[in-house]
């Protein structure tokens, strides 16, 4: 069963594996952060409503070119700090506003992370969500974008960092979408919903 | 009425000039995620006091030389609208803003896994609107409450109240006319409730030792109490994902979600048919993978 | 102010649209964004309004202080604006002391409503030669999307208009007691424009703002007259703008006075 925890109050007082957002103390395992827990399942963790990026290695993010530096550039990915992307290997023609989706390379320990492997978008939009709604915003196996490409028709990419971008298709209508999906990410039976809401909008 | 003449602060009754009982607080009413430019915000009334907290964060310490390698670093700044009180305040921040400022920071430096954003600052905006005794334990409360709606993770909320003395008996919570009484005792007590761990505590007035436990021992209850609304507060923003609806749910107007009746719980775990297509589009993007937690 | 790159990249798609007379929220080049005010918030407050001009908010309050007149106007009391830019209402606020654009803003507001003498100052005078009152404005961004001059107008007067004037007895308040309120002769009200290419919108949102090149305020009262001009930042105007500005801007404000 699920429910929603605040920081401090207890997950479970039983001798569990601990996963994300929690700690122990005196037996007992208390929740960090605003979140949802399963008392159901076999790991104490929150998963939580309310957060930030962190970068981490191998993440795909969308990000926003903001200067040129001699040896790089420094981009915007929503992170504590803009992050360094070295000029080696790049071809694509990369300036101020540049629209990218990129890779972290490595993050160090004061969570700088360092980007490779640019893709240029050209046009479209980008909305931003929350970075903890990324993983609803997917799906299992990509089910949830699939249901947003097909119910409007846009190119649409979701940056692990929480920012998207879309072109084509129907632009409103998705970011619509979207924000129902970031403000039910924790209730059941989303992926039905929002394919219903889509095609009963697309008249 | 015979304003300068002896006050009653706590009557046979055992009521106080407001009616209440010595160990209740003044009504407090708490929302969260008011602001929408803030990484995390709150908006708390206690009494007549009226306080507005927004947090934001963490991210790149200015001047860079304050950073703390190891650890992320608290900007508290307490300030008070110059017409929070009743003769106006010069904008210009005074050295009482400063200290509050000082021990609200340290207060929840304690409660915050500063170790995880080493290298940054969480910076807290505290700005009274309205005030009338008791605004740095409402600022506290609030920016609590706005730390967890920011996503930064904490061992405990840190919850405060002020305890004190009037007329011999100690009271919870005074207000500004409890505070104007000749044998008053002010004391601020902030703390972590899991762990009874004391972060704020500040008193001014004349205390006996028996007297300090005495408050102490109210604060405890009065603290609990306090918690309750900042949990509430932050719980209120979502709607709950069991079935049965036990507890009154925030008014939400959208027709989207009324509209669909909800089928039984096990969600998550059904299987979707669709199966990840690549896509082909002009730009060659990457296909995200799937990542559910 | 610095400025959010994601923002930036919206400005060419805000030119283009404007070519054609679109707006990104769909308004037209001279309607106002969704404006709501309430008032009468606070307790020590003699006066207070909150403002929500679109998702840019602001709060006014309004202090009385007694004290001594100027010299050369014994019998008349004033008043005094000041605005507060603070970090709660943009990421990109800073704390410290008043930025040239609070500055810039407090003056402003405080123009329109003095020149157009919307407090009769002889009212705020208690004992001529003697005491008199001095009412504080004192307006805080809460959240800011763009336009704030405006939002900032409309809390001011909104605050100022029906404020409890405190009773003075010896040249000090007498605590909870109150002489009347205090009527406004006038309720001038700012206008603002964003000049973005050829075309001039009223009230910018933070995405307007950020594309603009130029920026123009107008005040106007209810009467037909106009009590402040001030372009801001660094492109130009012509003419031809100023004129459509200030006859968009007498019936644009008119619209919001009634809600005051």
């Amino acid at each position: 069963m699920k429910k929603i925890v605040a920081p401090g109050e207890v997950v479970t007082e039983q001798r569990k594996k601990m996963g994300d957002n929690v700690y122990s103390l005196n037996g007992k395992i208390y929740s960090e952060v605003i979140g949802i827990t399963d008392n159901e399942s076999t790991m104490a963790s929150v998963v939580a409503l309310k957060g930030f990026y962190m970068p981490k290695q191998n993440d795909i993010v969308i990000g926003l070119v903001v200067s040129e530096l001699f040896s790089g550039f420094l981009v915007d990915i929503g992170a504590f700090h803009w992050s360094f992307m070295s000029k080696e290997g790049i071809r694509e023609p990369l300036k101020r506003g540049s629209v990218v989706s990129v890779k972290v390379l490595r993050v160090n320990e004061l969570n700088e992370a360092d980007l490779a492997e640019p893709r240029v978008f050209y046009g479209g939009e980008i909305e931003k969500i929350s970075p903890v709604k990324v993983p609803r915003m997917i799906g299992k196996n990509g089910s949830m974008l699939e249901v947003l490409r097909r119910g409007t028709n846009c190119n649409l990419i979701i940056g692990r960092n929480g920012r998207i971008w879309a072109k084509g298709g129907n632009t409103e209508l998705l970011f619509k979408a979207i924000k129902i999906i970031e403000e039910e990410a924790h209730l059941p039976n989303l992926t039905n919903k929002v394919t219903e809401f889509l095609s009963k909008q697309k008249r | 009425m015979k304003k300068e003449e002896k006050k009653e602060y706590v009557n046979k009754k055992g009521l106080r000039l407001d009616g209440r009982k010595v160990d209740e607080t003044r009504p407090i009413k708490i929302t969260a995620g008011v602001l929408k430019n803030a990484k995390g915000s709150c908006y708390l009334e206690w009494g007549i006091n009226k306080v507005l907290v927004s947090v934001q964060g963490p991210r790149e310490v200015l001047p860079k030389h304050m950073a703390n390698p190891l650890k992320a670093i608290v900007k508290f700044t307490y300030r008070m609208a110059a017409f929070s009180v009743p003769d106006r305040k010069n904008p210009r921040p005074g050295r009482r803003d400063i200290e509050i400022s000082k021990v609200c920071g340290e207060a929840l430096e304690k409660a915050i896994l500063l170790e995880k954003y080493p290298n940054t600052q969480i910076e807290v905006w505290a700005q009274v609107l309205d005030s009338n005794a008791g605004s740095r334990v409402a600022v506290l409360t609030a920016a609590s409450v706005a730390l967890a709606d920011a996503g930064i993770p904490m061992k405990d909320l840190v919850t405060a109240v002020a305890v004190g003395r009037a007329d011999g008996k100690i009271i919870v919570d005074l207000n500004k006319e409890e505070e104007d009484a000749p044998d008053a005792v002010d004391m601020p007590i902030a703390m972590m409730t899991n762990s009874q761990e004391i972060v704020l505590l500040q008193m001014d007035g004349l205390f006996s030792k028996k007297e300090w436990e005495e408050a102490y021992e109210m604060s405890l209850k009065a603290l609990e109490d306090v918690k309750k609304h900042q949990i509430n507060a932050l719980k209120q923003q979502f709607k709950e994902p069991i079935e049965t609806k036990t507890t009154e749910k925030k008014e939400d107007n959208q027709v989207f979600s009324k509209s669909l009746s909800k089928n039984s719980p096990s969600d998550e775990t059904k299987k979707e048919k669709h199966s990840s297509e690549k896509k082909v589009v002009k730009t060659e993007e990457k296909e995200i993978k799937s990542e559910v937690q | 102010m610095q400025k959010d790159v994601l923002l930036e990249l919206k400005s060419d798609k805000i030119l283009n649209n404007l070519k054609e007379g679109k707006r990104a929220d769909g308004r037209k080049l001279d309607e106002y964004r969704k404006i709501k005010i309430e008032k009468d918030l606070f307790h020590n407050a003699e006066g207070s309004a909150k403002v929500f001009l679109g998702n840019t908010e602001v709060i006014a309050g309004v202090k009385f202080i007694p004290g001594a007149p100027y010299p050369d106007s014994p019998a008349e009391g004033t008043i005094s604006v000041g605005t507060e830019l603070i970090p709660l209402a943009s990421p990109y606020f800073e704390s410290g002391p008043p930025s040239m654009d609070s500055i810039e803003l407090a003056r402003v507001v405080d123009r329109g409503i003095r020149e157009s003498k919307a407090v009769d100052f002889k009212k705020l005078c208690v004992k001529e030669g003697e005491v008199v009152l001095i009412g504080f404005v004192d307006i805080y961004a809460i959240n800011y999307d763009g336009n704030l001059f405006d939002a900032c107008s409309i809390a001011a007067i909104s605050a100022l208009n029906q404020a409890k004037i405190p009773k003075i007895e010896d040249g000090k308040v007498v605590k909870e007691e109150f002489s009347g309120k205090l009527k406004l002769e006038r309720k001038p009200l700012l206008s603002t424009f964003a000049k973005i290419g050829n075309a001039l919108v009223l009230d910018p949102d933070l995405a307007e703002e950020t594309a603009m090149q130029a920026r123009f305020s107008v005040a106007t009262t209810e009467d037909n007259f106009v009590s402040a001009f001030q372009k801001g930042i660094s492109g130009s105007l012509k003419k031809d703008d100023i004129d459509n500005a200030i006859d968009i801007a007498f019936k644009a404000a008119k619209e919001i006075r009634k809600m005051i």
